[in-house]
């Protein structure tokens, strides 16, 4: 596995590429700053997509009322749910199918709710938008309700977005630094359950450890496609723990609240911060591993380090 | 000719020509282990046949998303009007051949 986190701070050359966080108090500032972008957009012929949770996606297709159906909307609540996911499979995946004009997205990854264990993902996403997109003639406008989010995720917003709007003020973030952020949310995990016994792979083990992990999510109330997605998510990984992190790893399987944990830990070093996030083109034969991880699971934390690498994914339990 | 792949701890896939038609029938898993013979197996699909050829996989009882992208690479390869009929694979084949290769006409899956 790889995955030192030496993401490159953005130049301060000439950058097509746009990231603004949007501060916003209410509804009507909600509204005055995401409207008029979407229209501004429309009216110059950019392609337009809107990827915020409910209700802010029914708030914004009723004011722009006939414009609406000039705009792509994703309900980020399910397509972001896994905020590694973002980047491939809701925002790479407008823009890259429409490369020869601006584009303009208006992406709510974060809101009041996500958790805390959802939420070092989240700061990770928006850190890393700016290099996956680096270069690219797209601007991402990104809304925080400033009303209702706390103060240190308002602190992150700006280390993550090179330019904050905050009442109706556009200003450079003084404190704008991506690649820091990345590695600050590095974080080690707390400690697995002592219930969770670790099981040892290497590469004779791969089916075993997979049938033992599909047994025992069952056991745990995993069912139907969710079980599919678990054992496809327990091989790509124990197969990258074989092959890239040192042949060798650990497995463990839990229950925590309503969702089912899976961790395997290896000696490998995840040195690619991009990693699982870039789509793959069709006629791609490897390099889908940690994509799909990262698009079946509900959400994917990693914790990496010269040591080694331990990742864990959740699955929500009764959900599809 | 047939093929197989056996992997340790009970895990392999035997490949082998089906009798009466072109194509193959796969048994076991497809792993990183299995892979390879999996894609030797699919460079020797006879796809210049005028109906297409066929992958019978209901003793398939693991396909990961490596296998799944051999075999969407392969079809990608099809003249044009040739297909793969892939008969009654594990769920999972349909679902990431939907998740990453949406719109691929020249396979057809026939479900379990």
């Amino acid at each position: 596995m790889t995955a030192t986190h030496t993401t490159t701070e953005p130049t301060a050359a000439p950058e097509p590429f746009a990231h603004p966080a949007l501060f916003y108090r209410g509804e009507e500032e909600y509204l005055d700053g995401t409207v008029p972008f979407v229209r501004e957009g429309i009216k110059a012929g950019d392609p337009v997509a809107v990827a915020v949770p409910e209700p802010r996606l029914a708030l914004l297709r009723q004011h722009l009322g006939g414009d609406a159906d000039s705009v792509h909307f994703v309900d980020m609540t399910e397509a972001g749910r896994n905020p590694g996911r973002i980047i491939p499979r809701v925002l790479r995946a407008f823009a890259d199918a429409r490369t020869d004009t601006h584009v303009r997205i208006i992406g709510e990854p974060i809101w009041p709710g996500r958790s805390g264990v959802e939420y070092p993902a989240c700061v990770q996403h928006e850190a890393l938008i700016n290099l996956a997109f680096q270069g690219r003639d797209l601007t991402i406008l990104c809304p925080y309700d400033a009303e209702r989010l706390a103060s240190d995720v308002l602190a992150d917003a700006y280390a993550t977005h090179p330019v904050v709007v905050s009442g109706g003020i556009r200003q450079p973030s003084p404190s704008y630094a991506p690649g820091q952020v990345v590695a600050e949310y590095n974080r080690p995990f707390p400690a697995a359950p002592a219930s969770a016994e670790p099981q040892g792979f290497g590469s004779e083990e791969l089916p075993v450890v997979r049938h033992f992990a599909v047994a025992l999510a069952a056991q745990l109330g995993l069912s139907g496609i969710r079980l599919d997605d678990l054992a496809l998510t327990v091989a790509e990984l124990t197969t990258n723990s074989v092959v890239h992190g040192g042949g060798t790893g650990t497995l463990r399987v839990w229950a925590e609240d309503s969702q089912l944990v899976c961790e395997v830990r290896d000696r490998g070093h995840l040195s690619d911060p991009l990693a699982g996030r870039r789509p793959a083109t069709r006629d791609q034969r490897g390099g889908r591993g940690l994509l799909l991880v990262h698009t079946v699971t509900d959400l994917v934390r990693v914790h990496t380090d010269p040591a080694g690498t331990a990742v864990r994914c959740y699955f929500g339990i009764g959900s599809n | 000719m047939n093929a197989s792949a056996p992997v340790a701890s009970g895990s392999a896939l035997h490949l082998r020509p089906l009798p009466d038609r072109a194509g193959w029938r796969a048994v076991g898993e497809i792993t990183s282990a299995t892979c390879p013979a999996w894609e030797r197996t699919l460079e020797q699909l006879p796809l210049h046949q005028e109906f297409g050829c066929r992958l019978e996989m209901s003793a398939v009882t693991f396909v990961d998303v490596a296998g799944v992208s051999a075999l969407a690479v392969t079809a990608q390869l099809l003249p044009p009007g040739r297909h793969i009929r892939v008969e009654r694979p594990p769920a999972t084949l349909p679902r990431l051949l939907e998740m990453f290769w949406p719109d691929l006409p020249a396979i057809e899956v026939v479900a379990r």
